[in-house]
């Protein structure tokens, strides 16, 4: 008898998938206990709508992650590349979805090609190496662009109105609430992702370097073709939750996102991302985005101030990465294995 | 003359960055004369250089590891959290305590909070075998949690004013932070050098592997480390608190990026096991005096920003480039002619 889990995905679930499925289910629990109004539809929607940009950030994050890397200039990438495109598109005097999304994230990609060119000639550790290009990017912008803020009133009118648009809506007493566009847009990504890592011989190559680089290239990886994809695309990614995330906060601020690098490597870490060894899965990601969500906006339910927010978010963070690499550490005892660092 | 240059020989980055000084300091003083040199401006810039120096010797010695602690700044703000609460009346009553009490009392929260943190982290990676890079990530984020919580994200004020002294007292025209800060390098750089504990943390560095297998007891050295680094974290948070007069969440987020640069440009290499102490020194100075001076010229934040950044490549540029010319060269005369293949490929997939 196949558990349905395997039915659907075809693979067992792992530890950290199975902890955070309990966790995220007995946290709605007690949140429901105290407010039964969290345990509805809008809380379902708004936590889509929020959390579509973090978690398409995510799914680039994995993909670095999973390669043996750390990047840090995504939040950098995605706000700088959405903002370049609103300015050029001003500079064209067009107003259209058209024009912005390809734009953003073909400069996504190139910040992010840029990105893998440096990791590859330099030789450095990656997060060295992005922590240096997330100054530069947005050192430049705002020396060429300037820092000016667009609130709604001033933001492009489509971008606006496509951070408002749904695809169902529920009426209720109160209001209209609706299910944002960017469910499909964040499934749509999620399934990408998902197929080119795990049905492709490039996102083979990924896991492949991540858990060994050196074994990798004697195999027959190209180990700066398999970089070049992985910032690429992760930046392409950036490029588009760039601009969904000024869509959803309706806001257009060229320093926005600045810290949130180290939340959403946090979220994919405590999904079971392995930075030492080509692990981590897309469910595991989205659980944990899940629960960084659900701190973020449901603390105050709890009746507790969202000053606990990291506090508890770290507190998960830091039981989780025991659990893995304690794991680790237990079965490299077991086989002899000795790991630098 | 020539003993001086004997001693630079094989120091080549120590040497790169003397020079770098000189021509700086020359060109400052050409475009920017006495306005620069006053000794408002020296005494200013030694101040602000003692904070952050600390951070980045404390980022060093976790860096010469082949480890990195992206915590400091956390924990300098929790240990500052901390240690401002005894001084802003909290926890003792101020009015019936004595001043010197409260702040013995206060210095000694805040080195034992980073004391604790260091010691956490160095549990973290030593015996639960989790990257530095991720051990430090979350914990930087559950100490500023642990400092949110504590401060409801508000700032702490300082009442007792004996605190501020600290601060901008000097002794002989030098403000005492700077001496404390230069007694911080002097005590690091001699505990590297001539202690069991540093030379194993260069070995560690080196080949952790091999360290192992030679019997040292290398988990304890990395909880060492990590411990002493808290500690210097806990001295900069004394700076902190005495030169802001409050202690806050969100305090010095810059610092992280700026002491990785620094680290780098001292050439301390990220993987591990190289880096001098003197080289930091200068490093710390050349940035400060291009700081200040940057200040003067009225250069944005952002453009400071870009600065930094671009720095920071540029000088992993030139290292690369500098490698691998000393490797070539090194090979060229070494090694037979056809036996180099080997090494060659084993190294150009170690990044």
């Amino acid at each position: 008898m196949k558990s349905p889990f395997r039915a659907v995905f075809h693979r067992r679930s792992t530890p950290v998938e199975r902890y955070l499925t309990l966790l995220i289910i007995g946290y709605a629990i007690l949140v429901t206990s105290q407010n039964p109004r969290f345990f509805s539809l809008e809380t379902v929607f708004d936590l889509v709508h929020e959390g579509a940009p973090t978690m398409i950030l995510a799914v680039g994050v994995l993909l670095v992650l999973v390669s043996g890397g750390i990047d840090v200039s995504f939040p950098v990438v995605a706000i700088t590349s959405a903002y370049m495109s609103i300015k050029l598109m001003w500079a064209f005097g067009l107003d259209t979805m058209a024009f912005m999304l390809p734009v953003s994230i073909l400069f996504g990609t190139i910040l992010g090609l840029i990105n893998a060119l440096l990791i590859h000639f330099l030789r450095l550790p990656t997060l060295i190496v992005t922590l240096g290009t997330m100054a530069v990017y947005r050192g430049l912008m705002a020396v060429l662009l300037g820092t000016s803020q667009y609130p709604v009133a001033q933001m492009p009118k489509s971008l606006a109105e496509f951070g408002l648009l749904d695809i169902v809506s529920v009426t209720r007493p109160e209001g209209v609430y609706g299910l944002s566009i960017f469910l499909p847009i964040v499934a749509a990504v999620m399934a990408l992702t998902w197929f080119l890592l795990y049905h492709t011989m490039i996102g083979r190559s990924v896991f492949a370097m991540g858990s060994d680089p050196e074994a990798a290239s004697r195999i027959g990886v190209n180990i700066l073709r398999t970089r070049l994809f992985v910032y690429g695309y992760t930046g392409a990614l950036a490029g588009l939750a760039g601009l969904i995330y000024y869509a959803a906060v309706q806001n257009v601020d060229p320093v926005a996102l600045s810290g949130f690098e180290l939340m959403v490597i946090a979220a994919v870490v405590i999904g079971g991302a392995k930075l030492t060894g080509g692990e981590g899965t897309i469910l595991g990601t989205f659980l944990g985005v899940l629960l960084f969500q659900l701190f973020q906006t449901t603390l105050v339910q709890l009746g507790l101030a969202s000053t606990w927010a990291s506090f508890f978010f770290g507190a998960v963070l830091l039981a989780s990465l025991a659990m893995i690499y304690i794991r680790q550490r237990r079965a490299d005892q077991r086989n002899l294995v000795f790991r630098v660092g | 003359m020539q003993a001086i240059l004997d001693r630079f020989k094989g120091h080549g980055h120590v040497s790169v960055l003397a020079g770098a000084n000189i021509v700086v300091l020359v060109l400052l003083a050409i475009g920017l004369g006495s306005s620069f040199f006053s000794m408002n401006n020296m005494q200013s810039m030694m101040t602000q250089v003692a904070e952050f120096g600390l951070l980045a010797v404390a980022m060093s010695l976790a860096m010469l590891t082949g480890g990195i602690d992206l915590s400091i700044v956390a924990t300098a703000v929790l240990a500052g959290i901390v240690g401002a609460e005894f001084l802003t009346g909290k926890v003792v009553d101020l009015a019936t305590t004595p001043a010197p009490v409260v702040m013995a009392m206060a210095v000694a929260a805040m080195l034992i909070t980073g004391l604790l943190c260091g010691l956490f982290n160095g549990l973290l990676i030593a015996k639960a075998s989790i990257p530095p890079i991720l051990a430090t990530l979350a914990t930087s984020i559950f100490y500023t949690g642990v400092g949110t919580v504590m401060t409801g994200g508000a700032s702490v004020p300082v009442k007792v004013k004996e605190f501020f002294k600290l601060g901008t007292v000097t002794v002989a025209n030098i403000p005492m932070v700077f001496l404390i800060t230069v007694i911080a390098f002097v005590v690091v750089g001699m505990m590297l050098r001539w202690t069991r504990t540093g030379r194993r943390i260069y070995l560690y560095g080196e080949n952790a592997i091999a360290l192992r297998f030679s019997g040292a007891r290398h988990e304890r050295l990395v909880i060492l480390t990590y411990a002493i680094v808290g500690l210097i974290c806990a001295l900069a948070a004394m700076i902190m608190v005495s030169r802001t007069a409050s202690a806050r969440v969100g305090y010095g987020e810059a610092y992280l990026l700026q002491a990785i640069l620094v680290v780098v440009l001292a050439g301390f290499d990220p993987f591990g096991g190289r880096g001098r102490v003197s080289g930091l020194a200068l490093s710390l100075i050349l940035l400060q005096l291009l700081s200040s001076a940057f200040t003067i010229m009225r250069f944005g934040p952002y453009m400071k920003v870009f600065i930094w950044g671009a720095m920071l490549l540029a000088v992993m540029l030139v290292t690369r480039i500098m490698a691998g010319f000393m490797e070539r060269r090194e090979r060229a005369h070494v090694a037979p002619p056809g036996s180099g293949g080997s090494p060659a490929v084993v190294e150009a997939v170690s990044a």
